[in-house]
């Protein structure tokens, strides 16, 4: 049985192994509730969001709870894992930078004004308080989705108790496999003539895919994807086009993923030193 | 090394434990169906080596598989098969007459026709030859090679490793091999740890050895006339050795090692069908010794290997310096260069450079108004020579999975001391070296 | 005499190479990617190996160095 919604701007849905049509329904509610909860509470488009209100403050000391504490705890970790390359302050370069598949880049000048408002370190995180100087930002886009499919997962999970596997958009995470054989996904991979659907077999755990396919840049023959190198305000060079890495969690899968892809030329290197299973895609 | 399982990296743990504090419990570890077969390596070579001027020549096939359990678990089997024929160095020196050789290392049992059944020894004794023996005469200036040198010899070596704790790996091997005249049983085990973020690695290993030697005809008394054919059973010797390294990452680019080695042999270490040339003042030949030997060898080793990742291509160097208590000293610069040529294709040239200063009691020939050393050995084996390999591998790789490849190698020893200011000896090459053309095609299957 | 010195000396590095080790030489999990290459493992081809060391060990007087050679044979 399979429950859809659209939440994270993605096609969402969740797998369930079960012929209770009742039981069914009560769980594609809490999953959709639940996306729709995280989604409003950390976007960066709803004025009513932690996020908004903390990008607003001005500098001043904002008291955020626990589940926004421990993402600022996770991001602040991965900061420090990628020695700085995983930034969740990095958002602002979209001021200068918009990928829009022409061949616009942006001036020299124009990246020298925002790069001083990058930079974890430049937050203070005190729990409960963090501060976000003037003109910085914080934005949970790298980690929004991964986060919702694994606290989906555990949700469906505790009222279900059967086989489940939480889908959005192709980042996903099972629980256990059904009675009759694994997990049948596809992640699909637009805009590619070769391998336009990755078709693999999950028994448990998780999916996360990330890639540049619709949101680039082209000039003079170059491919700026939007997997931005904070320490220079470019996009990473060589980067694959998509990369997608399984892991026990979502959220470990995507980051896995987004570290890879900041690895740029040495992604699939990079990968094979995790130890994790992966499937890399270059143009 | 492309294991597909490995104990977490520590960016790997970090990232698990924050989003196991993130999400308040951690997730099973994603499992998708395995494909059916573990991962399993084949690696086989078909090796052809070849002496000059009719000496030795071999054919050596070797097969090599290595599967790998998960987690590091790693088994590995090695079968070897090496078959030899040709003619190798009795240890005697040219001289300018006919000189006749009995034959102890031969299979054959029958004595050759055509050769005389009785020797006449240089002073003039005619001595009949034992029904057992075949004889052979090398001619006036020639190398004496005993040209019935034949051998085939079998070894199996059975290893397995695994890890016995964090960042800590043991490996225990055994080996067993069947000569016509020798056997050889040993078996060594290594512990490894790695830390400081795995860029450092320390291990250390023992090995231990014992072989029985059976030489055909016996093993002669060391050091008597060679014409009273004085001989024994069979002999043995062992072998205790350990290993000390360090690995350490120097750069991204670069992965070096310093390894100490320290092995000391026990027993019979005579090679029991080599003799040495005894001459007179005028250089005329007057008898032959056997080899005899020390019953000991202590002997050390520091060994310095690098490798090193520049522009696409990988050079791997080394530098190994040797010593041991036969006052053999000797110096290895080993060099090869992996070039890539894209499309799965590479090229290898590989140089190496190798000395070694002689044994003490290494003599080309022996005077006769000396006195008979304790030890003495002619062994080209044991001399002063500078030695140097040239060669290139080339290798193609298909499917993703095999790969073929084709080496060919020269390898040349050119010895100090080769002559004789003697009058007898005069324009003879005592110790020609030693020139071979190695060829060895390869076949390696991953999974 | 002149070996033993240089095998101090080895040792002596070897020691304080595992000892500054820490921070001082090596590489971030982060820059791992050219030592991944199969190429660049120190034991990258062992059958060569083992072939060319069975070679020179029946044909000069020393022998071994990297690792242990397994046993022995009748050639030396």
């Amino acid at each position: 049985m399979a429950a859809s919604f659209f939440a994270m701007a993605s096609p969402c849905e969740v797998l369930l192994e079960t012929r209770d049509l009742g039981l069914a329904r009560a769980a594609g509610r809490a999953a959709a509730d639940e996306a729709w909860r995280i989604e409003a509470k950390f976007s960066r488009y709803r004025r009513d969001s932690v996020v908004t209100a903390i990008n607003g403050s001005g500098g001043t000391p904002v008291a955020v709870d626990a589940e926004t504490g421990a993402l600022l705890d996770f991001a602040k970790h991965c900061y420090q894992l990628s020695d700085g390359r995983f930034d969740v302050t990095s958002g602002v370069l979209r001021r200068c930078w918009r990928f829009d598949g022409s061949d616009r880049l942006p001036t020299a000048t124009a990246i020298a004004a925002v790069m001083p408002f990058i930079g974890f370190d430049k937050i203070t995180w005190n729990p409960p308080f963090v501060t976000v100087p003037t003109g910085m930002e914080l934005d949970f886009g790298g980690i929004g989705k991964e986060y919702a499919v694994d606290r989906v997962l555990a949700a469906v999970t505790a009222t279900s108790g059967g086989a489940v596997l939480v889908n959005f958009g192709g980042d996903l995470a099972a629980n256990r496999p059904p009675a009759d054989g694994p997990w049948r996904v596809g992640i699909e991979r637009p805009g590619t003539d070769r391998e336009a659907v990755l078709l693999l077999e999950l028994e448990r755990g998780a999916l996360a895919t990330s890639g540049d396919t619709h949101r680039f840049l082209l000039r003079d023959g170059v491919r700026y994807g939007h997997i931005m190198d904070v320490r220079t305000g470019w996009p990473v060079v060589d980067a694959p086009r998509s990369v997608t890495v399984a892991a026990g969690t979502c959220i470990e899968a995507g980051m896995l993923a987004t570290f890879a892809m900041l690895n740029g030329a040495g992604a699939e290197s990079f990968l094979d030193q995790q130890g994790t299973r992966y499937w890399c895609l270059r143009a | 090394m492309q294991l597909k399982k490995k104990s977490p990296t520590p960016l790997r743990l970090g990232l698990m434990a924050a989003s196991c504090a993130l999400l308040g419990s951690p997730g099973a570890e994603a499992q998708s169906v395995p494909d059916g077969e573990q991962p399993l390596l084949i690696d086989t070579g078909l090796l052809y080596y070849k002496e000059d001027q009719g000496r030795v020549q071999t054919i050596e096939p070797v097969v090599r598989l290595k599967k790998d359990y998960g987690d590091e678990h790693v088994l590995g089997v090695t079968l070897t098969y090496d078959s030899l024929t040709g003619g190798s160095p009795n240890g005697a020196i040219p001289a300018k007459k006919v000189q006749t050789f009995a034959t102890p290392s031969g299979t054959s049992l029958k004595p050759v026709s055509g050769v005389p059944q009785t020797y006449t020894t240089p002073s003039g004794q005619v001595v009949a030859a034992l029904a057992k023996i075949t004889l052979y005469s090398i001619q006036p200036g020639q190398l004496p090679l005993d040209p019935n040198f034949h051998d085939r010899r079998i070894a199996a070596d059975v290893s397995w490793a695994q890890p016995i704790a964090t960042n800590t790996n043991a490996s225990i091997a055994g080996h067993l091999s069947n000569e016509l005249d020798f056997d050889s049983a040993a078996v060594n085990g290594a512990l490894s740890h790695d830390f400081n973020g795995k860029n450092t690695t320390v291990s250390a290993g023992l090995n231990a050895e014992l072989d029985a030697v059976k030489p055909i005809g016996g093993a002669p008394v060391g050091g008597t006339d060679y014409t009273q054919l004085l001989k024994g059973g069979n002999k043995s010797k062992d072998v205790l050795g350990g290993l000390l390294g360090v690995t350490q990452v120097m750069s991204r680019h670069w992965v070096a090692q310093l390894n100490y080695s320290y092995d000391k042999s026990n027993g019979y270490l005579t090679d029991p069908y080599k003799i040495v040339s005894v001459v007179d003042g005028t250089g005329a030949e007057t008898g032959y010794r056997f080899e005899n030997r020390p019953g000991n060898r202590t002997r050390q080793s520091a060994y310095f290997g690098n490798k090193v990742y520049i522009a696409g291509n990988v050079l791997d160097v080394s530098y190994r310096r040797s010593k041991d208590d036969w006052g053999i000293q000797s110096n290895t610069i080993d060099g090869r260069l992996h070039i890539d040529l894209g499309n799965d294709i590479y090229l290898e040239p590989h140089a190496r450079w190798y000395h070694q200063g002689a044994a003490d009691f290494y003599h080309l020939y022996l005077n006769q108004a000396d006195p008979l050393p304790t030890y003495l050995s002619a062994d080209p084996r044991l001399a002063d020579f500078k030695a140097t390999t040239f060669g290139v591998k080339f290798g193609v790789g298909f499917s993703g999975n095999t790969e073929l490849s084709l080496r060919v190698e020269q390898y040349q020893q050119k010895p100090t001391d080769t002559s004789s200011a003697l009058a007898g000896l005069q324009g003879l090459d005592l110790n020609p070296g030693l020139k071979t053309i190695i060829v060895q095609l390869g076949w390696r299957y991953d999974y | 005499m002149r070996l033993a010195r240089l095998v101090g000396l080895a040792c002596a590095a070897g020691v304080l190479m595992t000892m500054t080790g820490c921070g001082t030489l090596g590489v971030k999990p982060w820059q791992r990617d050219l030592l991944a290459k199969k190429e660049m493992a120190l034991d990258a081809n062992p059958l060569d190996a083992a072939i060319d060391d069975h070679i020179y060990f029946s044909k000069e007087a020393a022998s071994g160095g990297r690792g242990f050679g397994g046993g022995g044979c009748g050639c030396n």
